[in-house]
């Protein structure tokens, strides 16, 4: 009797190390609002699941995810290897919204203060999983416009000082304003890949990076 | 090259006057702070990428320690504002206590570093000679009263250093500035990072009224 349950409680120790070694990586997709982190996120999906179907719909408008979206059991294939993660995309995070931003894109007031209630609930949301459910991190940064913000200097520590692998990516090079070396001098201790996840430029080095990072 | 132009590049040497008003050369008036000893990271991306998987410890310590002190820059109102309670010793050295207590530039050469750039920049005798001093005119302070509010306020930054400084330091003055979420009026709203990040139980749901629907971790209803 005792060494049968010796048996059985080696054999589930082993399980599950063998099932721990296989649990794909959860990979949450950071930045600012409106960096193009659903493009990206879609971009993954769509290159390497069977249906290619979307994360989330994108939008000019900010905060247009406010909700975190899973996409689990990506498949990414690299030099022959297969690194197996799930994608999480996260509401843009910020210090301030403001629903008088959105009148501006044509919006009722209602509808405005709706999802400016729904945008401060996906902040707290994308911070409570920073803080419990990633294993790695892939931050996105509109390269035309300025890294150095109050936003970015304080998640990129919190990533940090929680040891969390983490792929600083320079989105949005199909635009002219980009500056991929301003964000490299923003974050120099962090590699900075460069990529345009709208018109899907680079993103090989990207899938390259994402083996090598998270695999 | 302790400060760099985040726009041309162009540096600076510790303490340098050149950059109060602005990059000389673009006009630029952000710059990124190196340290002595990071200048091996010097950026040039092309040559050879860094090592992030593999982070010293310290290098995670600094980045956090850089980070907070940036983010404590745009957040405190007047960072060149000397602290009130440090002013008093700072001239006269009272008597019994000089050499007993370690100065902060012992600490750190970071500190060193700034504390020689602060005095470069503003040497004591240039201060205005008329600072309030309302102690002198009701109240003259004795040197022992002098020596507890040293003491008193070095120990408390002491302590802070030692644990984690300029995280703890970050955390402490945005929780005083608000709490997780802030609701001006509906449909506007300020949120505290680090608060949010912070907290165990998790916000699902806000009403104009400023009340949260958290959810909270199961362990605590175990009870």
């Amino acid at each position: 009797m005792g060494i049968l349950t010796e048996l059985k409680s080696s054999i589930s120790r082993a399980a599950s190390t063998l099932f721990s070694a296989e649990d794909p990586k959860r990979i949450g997709i950071y930045g600012p609002p409106n960096a193009g982190k659903t493009t990206l996120a879609n971009r993954i999906a769509r290159d390497w699941t069977e249906h290619g179907d979307a994360v989330g719909p994108e939008s000019e408008i900010p905060h247009e995810t406010r909700r975190a979206r899973r996409k689990e059991n990506v498949e990414i294939e690299r030099n022959g290897k297969t690194v197996d993660i799930d994608i999480v995309d996260t509401p843009g995070v910020t210090t301030k919204v403001d629903y008088t931003e959105f009148l501006e894109h044509d919006m009722e007031e209602d509808d405005a203060v709706r999802r400016s209630r729904e945008a401060t609930e996906g902040v707290a949301e994308a911070m409570h999983w920073l803080r419990e459910d990633v294993d790695g991190v892939i931050y996105v940064l509109d390269s035309a416009t300025d890294p150095f913000t109050q936003v970015n200097t304080m998640l990129i520590g919190i990533i940090e000082s929680q040891d969390l692998p983490v792929l600083i990516l320079a989105n949005k090079i199909d635009l002219e304003e980009s500056s991929v070396q301003r964000i490299r001098n923003a974050f120099p201790q962090h590699e900075t890949v460069q990529v345009s996840a709208l018109e899907g430029d680079n993103m090989d080095e990207v899938y390259d990076k994402i083996a090598e990072y998270f695999g | 090259m302790p400060h760099q132009c985040t726009d041309c590049g162009r540096t600076f040497d510790d303490g340098s006057k050149e950059m109060l008003s602005g990059c000389p050369d673009c006009g630029g008036n952000k710059f990124q702070f190196r340290p002595g000893g990071v200048d091996s990271a010097d950026p040039d991306p092309d040559a050879e990428p860094p090592e992030p998987p593999e982070p010293a410890t310290d290098g995670v310590t600094r980045a956090v320690g850089s980070a907070a002190t940036a983010v404590r820059d745009l957040v405190s109102p007047d960072p060149a504002e000397p602290d009130p309670e440090a002013d008093p010793s700072d001239g006269a050295t009272s008597p019994g206590q000089a050499g007993s207590t370690p100065s902060p530039a012992d600490t750190a050469p970071e500190d060193a570093a700034q504390a020689s750039a602060r005095a470069d920049v503003v040497p004591m005798e240039e201060l205005p000679s008329d600072t309030p001093e309302p102690a002198d005119e009701d109240h003259t302070p004795t040197p022992d009263e002098h020596d507890e509010t040293t003491r008193h306020g070095e120990t408390t930054t002491t302590d802070e250093r030692e644990d984690r400084p300029d995280l703890a330091d970050l955390r402490e003055e945005l929780n005083d500035q608000f709490e997780s979420i802030r609701v001006l009026e509906p449909g506007q709203y300020e949120l505290n990072l680090m608060e949010l990040y912070d907290r165990e139980e998790y916000i699902i749901a806000l009403q104009e009224d400023g009340k949260y629907t958290i959810q909270v971790p199961e362990r605590w209803k175990d009870g």
